[in-house]
């Protein structure tokens, strides 16, 4: 669908892709093999395809009648790049490389005839060492030599053909190299940075349905004389169900939006936070939907059950949430960094008046000081409705940045092993960017005269109020020595746990005999 | 003469402050009765007494230089068909009782029940401790006023009740309700051994499990299981695989002084063997020995394979790829660290030690046996061809050793490097023939 128009694709943009994925999300098998044919598959070509790549491979792909896969994991790499096993050598006449490995775990491997396959190359360095950089080719399965095992037995998105690839002294043109030789780390990086924001307009259009199917349910189910819908913990999760719906929409569109702005804006932090968000969101959602099913929610005739196991690989694929969290952290870190950079060097150096300013900052936050960065009021963006919400988010990101100094100051580099740390600074960032999305895209809906605007705007008040006391809770607990920071804890159970690797407590019947 | 001897009647079971009475004090009115060695006011009739009938004699006098036979003896002296167990312990004990109505020198027979439990194999058993505690006369020793609850009353007595709790603590047998009776029965609540035993009740069910590494109570007879056991009671890593690379031979058919093939068992994790992979060639790796281990009341010799640390200049610096993890950022480049107030590493008093790659329990301490164990080890760690290897056996010090004559002084440097070709072609040999 993103393929430009003059190689037969549709040439959409970043949010009409959205707009569609809303749609093709109703079917998850359907959505993830179309997503691994175009969105990670054929990206590679359009990102650092030459032109004649384009012209070969793009036409065919566009109209369907080849299939594109993303060939990156290997059973002993997942995240680690550096690992990969799978190697290609240039073979004598200079013309082809031989490429020997095998590949796990890919979508579409069983039905797709084109592959991004990454391996390792050796590459002459400009001062003469040589080392194994990772490449990326494009594959076709008439190189003779590609061989797919059948396809998994999965939990859920059965639909789609997921199996293992195994190459064998395939030949590849040297004219196939996508991009260049040893650059391949960067061209996977770029792929998979640029197809995640599309998964908060699908899950939120998957969401959509899932509420109005349940809502029929609901409000039609009778127990002790009443419907369902009038209680209230089934109330709460329509509440639920439809803001985290909400604000998966804003933030997926606020995100397009921005990618389609002139220019190659890097937008894969906000990326990130989408796809984080909305998978950790679905997950819920969809379990709370089960639930208000009740029995029916376990069957397998209906649907509820398919979609919980098709939306848990949601968090999975695509770079684990886990994984996502460290980015966000660490991508944001590094720039916050650097613009600290030269404060912290006069801090440790014993500047004076940078030290008095500091702690002049310091007393006048404890001291209780009013934030204001302009959100609201007269030249304010944010509508006067929300005006509450937005003095929250200000609050919010302005204790974030003091606490973000302070983090940098204690840690510096080795930041990047505390994770527990990491985890708790992607947090605030996820909810600080739901925040800022549901805000403008309520303020503008006010604006422009929407239909049902004051829902939205609702809907807005009760995301930033219960993200403005999560992310104060996540931002005492990054202080040191504060009571509910139980992190040394933690790693001392778990460190216990892992010496014996089992459960190490007595069991309760136990008597001391 | 009857009136010292009445005295002396008077006393009759009970020994008490047998050296601390001076001799001086008792040597006066007592000197022209008595002319063996002066002894406290309170001491036993019978043994000062050899020419008076009045007094039935115990078996054997408890006195005299360490020659002589000490006291009850011949009770546990059994019949030369007869097996020593629980059976013939108990025996003993009721022969005591039967023979000695009036249980003259009791405290002796139990101080030598005690001593006698381990050959009979009894010192794990309540029901035995019960019995040893019965032997003493019940209602007599309690304090009866306050000048006997504040004097120590009895004290030989009581001390011969602590011996026998403190032998059940040592070999970590719990007292139970029938024993707190007794002891009450015996010695009243507020003596010294009803005192040990409240406290033994409260802290022994605590200490039962304090061990962070316990070793099971019925160890395995087998060596070769027992070496097992001990190799991963060594080990930290639950990853290591024990293997063994020779079984002893059957000691039915060869000699039981002289095994040609004692048992070799070895011990390695998987991260000892990635480190051995890539340990510098250049660099020898040393069999050292044998080290003891003791498991309860056994003990175990073991050997290790080791490395010397590099010194700091030729340690590598791990280098950190640049294009490592795809998702994110592995390093951040920041111009500063940590700041010391998250600083955990303690620099003081550390000594690295280096790298231990494997450790193996044998049944002979020689040369040759190591040689198959490292041969053994090559099968799993092909680097090991290519590195040479020094033993470095020493002789162990004081404890008990199975055979004295594999024994190797610490190698001087000039014999070292001999021994160091003696194993490269040694090893040769091996892997051509």
């Amino acid at each position: 669908m993103q393929v430009p128009e003059e190689y037969g694709g549709l040439g959409l943009s970043n949010t009409m892709y959205a707009r569609l994925g809303e749609i093709i999300s109703l079917d998850s098998s359907i959505a993830v093999t179309l997503a691994a044919h175009q969105a990670i598959g054929l990206k590679g070509i359009i990102l650092a395809g030459s032109e004649e790549q384009k012209a070969r491979y793009l036409p065919r792909l566009a109209s369907g009648e080849h299939v594109a896969a993303f060939c990156l994991t290997e059973p002993a790499s997942g995240s680690d790049a550096a690992s990969i096993r799978t190697r290609a050598a240039l073979s004598e006449d200079k013309k082809h490389y031989v490429l020997n490995g095998s590949k796990v775990w890919i979508t579409n491997g069983g039905l797709a005839s084109v592959f991004t396959v990454f391996a390792k190359t050796e590459v002459v360095d400009s001062n003469g060492s040589v080392k194994d950089k990772v490449t990326a080719f494009i594959v076709e399965r008439d190189f003779g030599g590609v061989t797919s095992g059948k396809p998994e037995d999965k939990l859920g998105i059965r639909g789609s053909n997921t199996c293992e690839v195994h190459f064998e002294n395939t030949r590849v043109p040297v004219g196939n190299v996508l991009g260049e030789v040893g650059g391949g780390f960067k061209v996977a990086m770029n792929i998979l940075n640029s197809g995640r924001f599309s998964m908060g307009s699908a899950v939120a259009g998957m969401l959509k349905t899932l509420i109005e199917m349940t809502a029929e349910y609901a409000c039609t189910r009778k127990q002790f004389n009443r419907n369902l819908s009038e209680f209230g913990l089934i109330q709460e999760k329509f509440a639920l169900m439809a803001q985290k719906a909400y604000v998966m929409e804003s933030m997926a569109y606020l995100t397009a939006g921005m990618l389609d702005q002139p220019g190659f804006p890097d937008c894969s932090i906000e990326a990130a936070t989408v796809k984080v968000f909305s998978s950790e969101a679905a997950w819920q959602c969809v379990s709370e939907a089960l639930q208000i099913l009740g029995g029916s929610g376990y069957m397998r005739d209906y649907p509820y059950e398919r979609i919980l196991r098709d939306s848990r690989i949601l968090l999975i694929f695509e770079g684990t949430n886990e994984i996502l969290r460290m980015y966000i952290a660490l991508t944001g870190l590094q720039h916050a960094g650097r613009i600290l950079t030269a404060r912290v060097k006069q801090l440790k150096q014993g500047n004076v008046t940078t030290i008095l300013e500091t702690v002049g900052q310091r007393l006048r936050d404890s001291l209780g000081r009013t934030v204001d960065l302009g959100l609201t009021g007269k030249l304010g963006v944010v509508h006067p409705s929300m005006a509450d919400g937005a003095h929250k988010l200000e609050q919010n990101v302005h204790y974030f940045s003091r606490t973000v100094e302070t983090l940098l100051l204690r840690f510096g580099k080795t930041i990047v092993e505390e994770q527990l740390v990491l985890k708790r600074v992607a947090n605030v960032l996820i909810n600080l960017y739901g925040m800022t999305a549901v805000l403008s895209r309520a303020s503008r809906s006010i604006r422009v005269g929407l239909q049902n605007h004051d829902h939205e705007v609702l809907l807005a008040n009760i995301f930033c109020t219960e993200a403005y006391h999560q992310n104060l809770c996540t931002l005492s607990q990054l202080d040191k020595h504060s009571p509910e920071n139980l992190d040394e804890l933690i790693k001392k159970v778990s460190q216990q746990v892992l010496e014996k690797r089992a459960y190490v407590c007595a069991h309760p019947l136990d008597r001391p005999s | 003469m009857s009136w010292a001897q009445g005295i002396l009647l008077a006393r009759g079971l009970s020994r008490g402050w047998g050296g601390i009475c001076s001799t001086a004090l008792t040597r006066a009115p007592f000197s022209q009765g008595l002319p063996q060695a002066p002894r406290g006011l309170h001491c036993s009739t019978a043994a000062h007494n050899p020419d008076s009938s009045l007094v039935p004699r115990p078996p054997e006098p408890p006195r005299g230089p360490v020659k002589a036979l000490a006291p009850h003896v011949e009770l546990f002296r059994q019949a030369p068909d007869g097996v020593r167990d629980k059976a013939s312990f108990v025996q003993a004990v009721q022969n005591f009782t039967q023979y000695n109505v009036h249980k003259r020198g009791h405290v002796d027979f139990i101080y030598l029940a005690l001593r006698k439990m381990r050959e009979y194999g009894v010192e794990r058993d309540l029901a035995v401790y019960n019995l040893l505690l019965d032997i003493f006369p019940k209602e007599v020793f309690r304090p009866r006023n306050i000048f006997h609850s504040i004097f120590l009353h009895y004290p030989r007595q009581q001390e011969c009740g602590i011996a026998v709790l403190e032998q059940m603590e040592n070999h970590g047998v719990m007292p139970n309700k029938e024993t707190e009776f007794l002891l009450i029965q015996i010695f009243g609540r507020k003596s010294h051994p009803m005192l040990k035993f409240v406290r033994m009740k409260l802290w022994f069910t605590r200490f039962k499990n304090i061990d962070p590494f316990p070793v099971p109570r019925d160890l395995p007879q087998d060596p070769v299981d027992l070496a097992s056991l001990a190799l991963r009671h060594m080990e930290p890593d639950l990853s290591a695989r024990v293997t063994v690379y020779q079984m002893p031979l059957s000691k039915d058919s060869t000699d039981a002084t002289d095994p040609t093939e004692p048992h070799i068992i070895g011990i390695q994790s998987p991260d000892q063997q990635a480190a051995l992979a890539h340990h510098n060639p250049a660099r020898p790796i040393f069999v050292e020995g044998p080290f003891s281990l003791w498991l309860r009341d056994k003990c175990i010799y073991y050997h290790i394979l080791r490395a010397d640390l590099l010194p700091p200049e030729e340690r590598e610096v791990e280098e950190i790829p640049e294009e490592w993890n795809l998702y994110y950022p592995m390093q951040l480049d920041l111009a500063y660290g940590r700041s010391s107030w998250d600083d955990y590493e303690f620099n003081i008093d550390e000594v690295e030690e280096g790298p231990v790659f494997a450790i193996c329990m044998a049944g002979a301490h020689d040369q040759a046996t190591l040689a198959k164990w490292i041969q053994g080890l090559q099968e799993t760690n092909p680097a090991l061809d290519r590195i040479p290897v020094v033993f470095r056996l020493s002789g162990s010090s004081g404890e008990l050793l199975a055979s004295s004559s594999g024994l190797e002084e610490p190698p001087l440097t000039p014999p070292e490097g001999q021994e160091e070709e003696e194993n490269n072609q040694q090893r040769q040999q091996q892997s051509q023939s």
